[in-house]
C-alpha cells in the first residue's frame, strides 16, 4: 500500500486530474467575473469590499496552480495553495449549511441553472465530499512528493 | 524541499495571478468587468430562507369593478413595512359626478419613504406604476436583460463594473429634490434574488426616497402577461 501510494505512476495520473479539474473551475470564472462575484456574494462570508478582488483573482490562482500541476512546475507550492483553498472550500459550504443559507457553489459554474433550496443543499453535502476527496488526493501528492523532493516536475 | 524556495514559488503564483486577473479586468467588455472594491452593505448578513413566493393568478390581478375608486396602499412583504399612504386633501373633496374621464393611475399613494430605502410592492402596485410610465430599472445581469425585459426597463446590472456611472447619470438626470421623489420601481428575477434589494440601496444612498422592489421580479411579470421587450433598448 505504501509503495502503491509512492508510485510515480500514480502520482502522475493524480497531478495531472487535480490540475486538469483545477484548471476547468477556473475558466468559466475567469469568462465572467460578475456571475463569479455574485456567487462570492451569497456565501455571505467575506466583507463587501472585498468580495470584487476575490472573484477576480482566485479563479487565475486555481488556473495557475492547475497548470503548474499540469506542467510539473513548481507543484509543492501548487499542491499546498491548492490544499489551502479546498481547506476554504470546504469551511465555507460547512458555515452555510448549519445556518441553512442554501446556495450554488459557484465551483464550476457561475451561472447555475435555478435549484430548489433542497436540491441546493444536497448539492452542497455533495461538493463537500467531493472537496474532501480531493484534499486526499494532495495528501497523496504530499504524500509521495515527501520521500523524494519531487517525483514529477521540479525533481525530474 | 527549502522553505524559502517553496515561499518564493507560492507567492510568485500568488502575485501570478493578481496581475493577470487585474490585466484581464482592465482588457475586459463592460459587462464583463469589475470594480475592484465593490459595495455590498450587507454581505455579510445570512439571508432568512423563505418558501417560495406564489405567483398571483392573472384574474385576481385586476381589480373589481367597486373597489377600482379607492385604491389599496402599496402591498408590504413581510420585510418592509409600508408607511401609511397619505390622501391628498384634494382627493377627499372632490366627488365629481361628471362622465368618467379616461382612468389615469392615482400615484399618490406611492408617497415618498426618506427613512427606508425601498418599499416592496406586488404585482397590481408594479403594473399600475409601469401604467403611469414611472422608471422601471432591470437590476439583473446584461446579457439576461438583452433576452426579455420589462418593457421601457434600463438595464441596471449591479454586478458589473459601470453600476455606480448609470447610477450617477440617473442622479444627474434627476437633479433636484421633487424628481428624486418621483418613484422608481427596480426589480430582478425574483424568489431569493437580491439584486434589486441591493440597486435600491444604492439609489436611497443618493437621495432617491421613493424606491420600490418588485419581489416577485420578472418572472411574475412575465407569469401575469406583461409587456415586454427584447433587446439592448429599453
Amino acid at each position: 500500500m505504501k509503495r502503491w501510494l509512492q508510485s510515480p505512476w500514480l502520482t502522475i495520473r493524480v497531478q495531472l486530474a487535480l490540475g486538469v479539474f483545477f484548471v476547468a473551475a477556473a475558466l468559466p470564472k475567469i469568462v465572467d467575473p460578475p456571475s463569479f462575484a455574485h456567487m462570492v456574494y451569497n456565501y455571505r462570508i467575506m466583507p463587501g469590499g472585498v468580495i470584487n478582488l476575490m472573484a477576480l483573482v482566485m479563479p487565475w490562482i486555481e488556473l495557475l496552480c492547475g497548470l503548474a500541476l499540469i506542467l510539473g512546475i513548481w507543484t509543492a507550492a501548487a499542491r499546498s495553495i491548492i490544499a489551502a483553498m479546498l481547506l476554504t472550500f470546504i469551511a465555507a459550504i460547512s458555515i452555510n449549511l448549519v445556518r441553512g443559507n442554501a446556495i450554488d457553489c459557484g465551483c464550476f459554474d457561475p451561472n447555475p441553472r435555478p435549484k430548489s433550496r433542497a436540491e441546493r443543499l444536497d448539492d452542497m453535502r455533495f461538493v463537500i465530499y467531493r472537496d474532501v476527496g480531493m484534499l486526499a488526493m494532495v495528501a497523496q501528492l504530499w504524500y509521495a512528493g515527501r520521500r523524494r523532493d519531487e517525483v514529477v516536475g521540479d525533481g525530474l | 524541499m527549502n522553505a524559502k524556495r517553496f515561499l518564493l514559488e507560492a507567492a510568485a503564483l500568488i502575485a501570478a495571478a493578481v496581475l493577470c486577473a487585474l490585466v484581464s479586468n482592465t482588457l475586459a467588455a463592460r459587462e464583463r468587468k469589475l470594480a475592484l472594491v465593490g459595495y455590498y452593505p450587507s454581505a455579510q448578513k445570512a439571508p432568512v430562507q423563505t418558501a417560495p413566493p406564489v405567483v398571483q393568478p392573472v384574474a385576481a390581478a385586476v381589480p373589481a369593478a367597486g373597489t377600482a375608486a379607492s385604491p389599496p396602499p402599496p402591498t408590504a412583504t413581510e420585510t418592509v413595512a409600508v408607511r401609511p399612504a397619505k390622501t391628498p386633501a384634494a382627493t377627499v373633496t372632490a366627488p365629481a359626478p361628471a362622465p368618467a374621464p379616461p382612468k389615469k393611475p392615482d400615484l399618490a399613494r406611492f408617497a415618498v419613504h426618506p427613512d427606508k430605502p425601498y418599499v416592496e410592492i406586488a404585482y397590481n402596485d408594479v403594473k399600475a406604476l409601469h401604467d403611469a410610465s414611472v422608471l422601471f430599472l432591470d437590476a439583473r445581469r446584461t446579457s439576461i436583460y438583452e433576452q426579455g425585459h420589462i418593457a421601457g426597463a434600463r438595464p441596471f446590472s449591479v454586478w458589473e463594473s459601470d453600476i455606480d456611472d448609470k447610477v450617477r447619470k440617473l442622479y444627474d438626470e434627476r437633479p433636484d429634490e421633487k424628481q428624486q421623489g418621483q418613484a422608481i420601481v427596480v426589480y430582478c428575477s425574483g424568489g431569493e434574488c437580491e439584486d434589486s434589494h441591493m440597486l435600491a440601496q444604492k439609489l436611497w444612498g443618493i437621495q432617491f426616497n421613493n424606491v420600490y422592489v418588485y419581489k416577485d421580479g420578472y418572472p411574475d411579470w412575465v407569469a401575469h402577461k406583461g409587456d415586454t421587450h427584447t433587446g439592448s433598448n429599453p
